[in-house]
């Protein structure tokens, strides 16, 4: 679980990431210089539309250091969609590659317990 | 400065567009009032990207020459920078990344910026030429940091300095900088801060020897009207 959904997000958010960016005369942050994927769960949990997700997180360094959770998110397991946090929501990861996508409710979000 | 101005237009020209975001947005969202601050956003940019070559071309000698057209595309710069480009400029200042540190650096330059302008355009209705370019000196020197903060913001970049930092330097140093040389090339083209030997010499350029003779002698010696 932990290898696929590293591979989706490296796929589908970090190499199409690096490949719109670009060394721009702009006030915009200036593209990493290294980005790693961490899977953040070892096992998938389901979501209250009953679909399972799996979180992650992404870090980035500009210089030395790594910088943690420059990009949190979460992988669902049968679709493959991706989702990112901004701000309290979450949006479909093409958000970050410029696409106008508004926040998505309910999504990355786990059912309550049945208990 | 016009051709970093020209590379931020074309570089700007992505927020036009109107179906996907430009990375400085996608970097900026979720902010407060997103409408408020997207439409400020664009009204800055197609400001700014009128009054920095304006500016510019206003401190040229060749356009000094033409007094009617100056006075007239002053006019036109004046009223973009004091209704349209500062205001834009202040609402996005407080969703500026880096937090109050950065929104102060802003705020101020905005400050700079309106306060010369204002009394260049004072200065200028009142025909004194000196304070009026003083005042516009300021305007352009802030105006400036667009390009300079933008080409510090490549060299912390390739000097792998981390980008917080980068911004918050990147942003005041070029706004005091340009504050500091602004007041400096101004002081050095008043004539009284020269050395003495050249003060004299316009003095006695301006007034001929021979007015100061006759007003001592008559000062001296005055003729006794007739009557007394």
């Amino acid at each position: 679980m932990g290898q696929w959904a590293q591979r989706r997000v490296e796929d589908g958010l970090v190499k199409p990431l690096s490949d719109a960016e670009s060394h721009r005369f702009s006030r915009s942050r200036p593209p990493p210089r290294e980005r790693r994927v961490r899977v953040t769960q070892t096992t998938a949990t389901t979501d209250k539309s009953g679909r399972s997700f799996v979180s992650f997180a992404v870090d980035v360094r500009f210089g030395s250091e790594w910088s943690e959770n420059d990009i949190v998110g979460c992988a669902y397991t049968g679709s493959g969609d991706l989702y990112v946090k901004r701000g309290d929501a979450y949006r479909p990861a093409s958000f970050l590659l410029g696409k106008n996508e508004g926040p998505v409710a309910g999504v990355c979000e786990a059912a309550p317990s049945r208990s | 400065m016009l051709v970093g101005s020209a590379v931020i237009t074309a570089s700007s020209l992505a927020y036009f567009d109107f179906d996907t975001l430009p990375p400085f947005v996608v970097e900026k969202l979720p902010v407060r009032f997103e409408s408020l601050w997207l439409a400020s956003l664009r009204i800055h940019v197609a400001a700014a990207s009128l009054a920095l070559p304006l500016c510019l071309l206003l401190m040229t000698r060749a356009l000094q020459r033409r007094v009617a057209l100056h006075r007239w595309l002053g006019r036109i710069c004046g009223v973009l920078v004091l209704l349209v480009l500062v205001p834009s400029g202040v609402v996005l200042s407080f969703d500026a990344k880096g937090g109050a540190v950065v929104t102060a650096g802003f705020l101020l330059s905005a400050a700079i910026i309106a306060w010369f302008m204002v009394r260049g355009v004072l200065a200028a209705r009142r025909g004194e030429v000196v304070l009026h370019s003083r005042a516009m000196r300021h305007v352009v020197a802030q105006m400036s940091v667009a390009v300079t903060s933008r080409a510090l913001l490549l060299g912390f970049d390739a000097a792998g300095v981390d980008p917080d930092v980068a911004y918050v330097v990147a942003l005041w140093g070029p706004v005091l900088a340009s504050a500091a040389v602004a007041e400096l090339v101004s002081l050095r083209t008043v004539p009284f801060v020269r050395s003495a030997a050249q003060f004299f010499e316009r003095i006695r350029r301006e007034f001929h020897p021979l007015a100061l003779v006759v007003r001592v002698r008559s000062l001296a010696r005055p003729h006794v009207r007739l009557g007394r």
